[in-house]
């Protein structure tokens, strides 16, 4: 069956087998060049059809005015996780290659009903859960001045690939039905990588918030440096209230982070100024 | 700062963006900017400082549907560059910051400037010129590049005097002033982070975090071993549970993470 289907001719009409070789490049292009395009009217929009080219050619190649439709279809409008695209561009590669130009609407269709929800599993995982366990430890390592855990996320920035191959596969081999394998394994993930966010994130507080007082209470002759009394109560109480501040700044209406960024460098030079904070 | 210096400091900025981009390997993240200009400058221990620094003001800040962060891996290799030059860690930092706040405008531009491809691949369809359409997208590279280079350029070339100058004049009070901010700065990516994750459903574990680390001293990875058994023992109950309360757990998800990132990433653009 697979000897006859790579006669098939590129005109259109459907049913072609796509080889290892095209597959491979339609990764690699998204994988190089996802968004070298991105701009702020097709945003992916460009990205995507150049990715999909290999597959076009293949498909529709003999068959000029099937080939401008199918380029005109990838681009365009399309904006989802750079990451979890991989799989609506299994899912699109094998669609197009069994339908052909039947399948335009649907293929144009099955990208924006795809590129939301893949959006929101791909950044909440990848972008957010994901950059942020990796990003703290990096950080942290980084203040006590070792580079360990930079080169750790560098490394999981290249294992990454696997997990974008993986999600180009299943789409590719189970085409539509890979919409519930994606999001129904992907949903658990996330969950539970929050929970683990959230524990690296409590322990940053105190220690990666470095501030104290700086002055002592002096009663009689009895001299005792405030910071270690606060300490006795709480220890890393003020970072705590810092972030609590920060995070209640955070909440009010029309505030932005640059905004409160700036609010943080102007009364934090001035309490640091005056020499009580350390 | 040498010749050879600059380059590699611009070159990694250009390098880093396209990473942002389309592979992300992180070599945007400012912790691994940092580092690399560290390296480049003969302290790493500075860049480390100055890139931590600026890496826990970014936790949790992706790019999501094309908003613009403060361009910080700019602003950790000038920071870091700076710093070294004028031998002072709180000047680099306080450099940073802005230089950071401000660049990003240039990734503005270069997302403006990337429709004009986007028109040349639209007219080349039409004209049925495969070729040009490909192009077209590759060329996006060249705004992207320029918006990162022309900065570094600028800022490396210019800027190394007055900053050698204002590092020699400032008074000690005022140092004072600019390291306590560089150690107040974490608590706003803390913060802001907080919003993102799932705070109201999880908030036990993030106290358990802090209760490991500040009553009992428990190093951040050591505390990350935790979080990760945490975390399995809540995939076995998640998987555990019938598809249906998975789905409907899920839901209220989707609207609590929504209502959160509300009003805290409407300046990224």
């Amino acid at each position: 069956m697979t000897n006859n289907e790579t006669l098939q001719p590129a005109d259109g009409r459907g049913n072609v087998e796509l080889d290892k070789a095209t597959l491979r490049k339609v990764f690699f292009r998204w994988y190089f060049f996802s968004q070298a395009n991105w701009n702020y009217e097709k945003m992916q929009g460009a990205g995507y059809c150049f990715s999909m080219f290999p597959v076009l050619k293949k498909v529709y190649g003999d068959d000029d005015e099937a080939m401008h439709a199918a380029v005109a279809n990838h681009l365009q409008f399309f904006n989802s996780s750079p990451q979890a695209t991989p799989g609506i561009l299994g899912i699109n590669s094998a669609v197009e290659s069994r339908l052909g130009s039947k399948g335009t609407e649907a293929i144009a269709g099955l990208k924006t009903g795809l590129m939301g929800p893949f959006a929101g599993v791909g950044d909440s995982l990848f972008g957010v859960v994901l950059q942020t366990v990796c990003g703290s430890l990096a950080a942290y390592q980084a203040l006590e001045g070792s580079p360990v855990g930079c080169l750790i996320y560098l490394a999981v920035g290249f294992a990454m690939m696997a997990v974008r191959w993986t999600l180009f596969k299943i789409g590719y081999t189970q085409g539509e039905r890979a919409v519930d394998t994606i999001t129904e394994h992907l949903k658990p993930i996330t969950e539970c990588a929050s929970v683990l966010g959230l524990t690296v994130v409590g322990a940053m507080i105190t220690t990666v918030i470095s501030i104290s007082l700086s002055g002592t209470y002096v009663m009689g002759d009895l001299e005792k440096p405030i910071q270690g009394m606060l300490d006795g109560i709480l220890p890393g109480m003020l970072p705590l209230i810092a972030v609590a501040l920060v995070y209640m700044l955070l909440s009010r209406k029309g505030m932005t982070s640059n905004k409160v960024i700036a609010i943080v460098c102007a009364l934090g030079l001035i309490l640091g100024c005056t020499g009580f904070f350390a | 700062m040498e010749a050879w210096q600059i380059l590699l400091l611009t070159l990694y900025a250009a390098v880093s963006c396209w990473d942002h981009l389309c592979p992300m390997w992180y070599t945007w993240q400012p912790a691994i900017a940092g580092l690399f200009a560290g390296v480049v400058m003969g302290d790493m221990t500075t860049g480390l400082y100055i890139g931590g620094t600026l890496q826990l003001m970014v936790l949790g800040l992706g790019t999501f549907g094309g908003s613009s962060l403060p361009d910080y891996t700019s602003g950790a290799l000038i920071g870091t560059a700076f710093a070294v030059t004028s031998g002072s860690k709180e000047i680099g930092l306080a450099i940073a910051v802005p230089t950071g706040v401000l660049l990003v405008q240039l990734d503005v531009l270069a997302r403006f400037a990337n429709t004009y491809f986007q028109h040349l691949c639209e007219k080349a369809c039409e004209r049925h010129d495969w070729r040009m359409v490909q192009a077209g997208v590759v060329m996006g590279i060249i705004p992207w590049s320029l918006s990162r280079i022309i900065p570094m350029l600028a800022c490396l070339l210019l800027g190394q005097e007055v900053i050698a100058t204002a590092a020699a004049v400032a008074p000690e009070w005022l140092i004072n002033g600019f390291k306590f901010v560089g150690s107040l700065l974490p608590s706003v990516g803390l913060a802001i982070l907080l919003r993102y994750l799932p705070l109201s459903r999880y908030w036990m574990f993030a106290l358990l975090g802090f209760f490991l680390a500040a009553y009992l001293k428990v190093p951040v990875l050591g505390v990350a071993i935790v979080g990760l058994i945490a975390a399995g023992l809540k995939y076995a109950e998640l998987i555990k549970a019938p598809a249906q309360p998975v789905l409907a757990a899920a839901a209220p998800v989707a609207v609590s993470a929504d209502s959160t990132i509300e009003g805290t990433i409407d300046d990224d653009e």
